[in-house]
């Protein structure tokens, strides 16, 4: 039961798999997506995107706003900010936005 | 009529010239194929946005929102250009057709002000509108063009817009067409146009469920679509920048080397000239002994 999940930003296509489920952080609330979701237009806020296969976490992201697009078997994530979770590295000004990211990863995982 | 010493520097300097223009094609065409690359890859991000965009204002109807028309008073341009120069007409085309944009708004009795993006138009347009200058910036394709240009870019002019010291917002940049061929466009960025979003394309009309609501959606999403509009047209800029440089190269190489066989040949035949000229000196001053 796996679906199409597309992560694009401005520079490159980051991430276009076949995946079970995504769970994402939505601007009212985390949500899940499985195959044949209903079409469903919402944008994020800033969090943790996680992905599934096989009843297990194969992937995530740290994101920081962006816009999903889901249509019946695809799901498409526009955004600007986005990097791997074992990817960040606090950039040097190690400002506001660095120091919520790096609290947000050391947050334990869903199930 | 210059000495033979005149007529060798005259070609060792035209021939290093030729090495130049010849090594900056060169340069220009592995740049122009880096800006296409990147050009390109930011289409897959552009082309769904703009999807997502014509769905929902063809779904919101004609309701009004935030980012939608209204009397227009003051026009802000962002002109973009290159930060050098030696690309053929490529500035000059630029400068030329923000000046016939620029007069032909203030005759509609507008005020414009002015963003400028890279160096050459803004060296020789800023006497014009000095005092309407808000921003220029230099040296964007250093090593590429940042994603983070176009926000900085964005974030100032929807700041401009939603104090109402803006009415309307206009792009001036120089569409790619080919390596040798490239147009000067200018692309509205705000208010939305509405019906050129509608009619855009056949796009699917997908009924979606959302999440808070449409409006609240739509808001959101098109800062970033102006984003990347903007970051699209910046590259198409590069490229068209880099595809005039190669060409204006390419003919500059062609003439440096028209203009050495010229040399040569002239160089020769003032050689041979001499050297008749001196044998007949020394027979007839030997028949006269």
């Amino acid at each position: 039961m796996s679906f199409n999940l597309e992560i694009i930003t401005p520079d490159q296509v980051i991430y276009n798999e076949n995946i079970d489920l995504v769970i994402m952080p939505g601007i009212e609330g985390d949500f899940g997506i499985l195959k044949n979701h209903m079409p469903f237009l919402t944008y994020l806020r800033l969090g943790l995107i996680y992905i599934y296969k096989e009843k297990k976490i194969i992937d995530s992201f740290l994101v920081n706003t962006g816009i999903v697009e889901v249509t019946n078997q695809s799901c498409v994530l526009l955004t600007e900010d986005i990097v791997r979770s074992k990817d960040f590295k606090s950039s040097e000004k190690n400002d506001e936005m660095d120091q919520l990211k790096t609290k947000i990863l050391k947050k334990i995982y869903y199930s | 009529m210059p000495s033979l010493k005149d007529l060798r520097n005259r070609i060792s300097s035209v021939k290093s010239t030729k090495k130049i223009t010849s090594a900056m094609k060169m340069v220009a065409a592995a740049k122009l194929k880096r800006a296409q690359n990147n050009a390109e890859q930011t289409r897959p991000y552009a082309k769904k946005m703009s999807e997502i965009v014509s769905s929902l204002v063809k779904n919101q109807g004609s309701k009004e929102f935030k980012f939608g028309e209204r009397k227009t008073k003051n026009v802000l341009l962002i002109i973009c250009s290159a930060d050098r120069g030696l690309c053929g007409g490529f500035n000059g085309s630029i400068i030329k057709f923000s000046k016939k944009l620029s007069m032909e708004l203030s005759n509609k009795g507008l005020n414009i002000s002015y963003i400028f993006v890279g160096k050459k138009a803004y060296f020789s347009l800023r006497r014009i509108c000095k005092d309407s200058i808000l921003e220029n910036f230099t040296d964007i394709a250093n090593p590429s063009v940042e994603f983070d240009l176009a926000k900085t870019i964005r974030d100032k002019i929807l700041k401009l817009f939603l104090e109402n010291t803006i009415d309307e917002c206009h792009l001036v940049y120089t569409k790619f067409k080919s390596a040798i061929s490239q147009t000067v466009e200018s692309l509205q960025l705000l208010p939305l146009k509405q019906q050129e979003l509608e009619n855009d394309k056949e796009s699917v009309n997908q009924l979606y469920d959302f999440e808070p609501d449409e409006e609240v959606i739509l808001n959101e999403i098109i800062p970033k679509n102006i984003a990347i509009q903007i970051h699209t047209a910046l590259l198409e800029n590069l490229a068209s920048e880099q595809g005039s440089r190669m060409t204006a190269m390419d003919n500059a190489t062609r003439n440096a080397n028209d203009m050495i066989d010229n040399l040569t040949l002239f160089y020769n035949r003032s050689r041979q000239a001499l050297i008749t000229k001196e044998l007949i000196e020394i027979i007839s001053g030997a028949e006269a002994v």
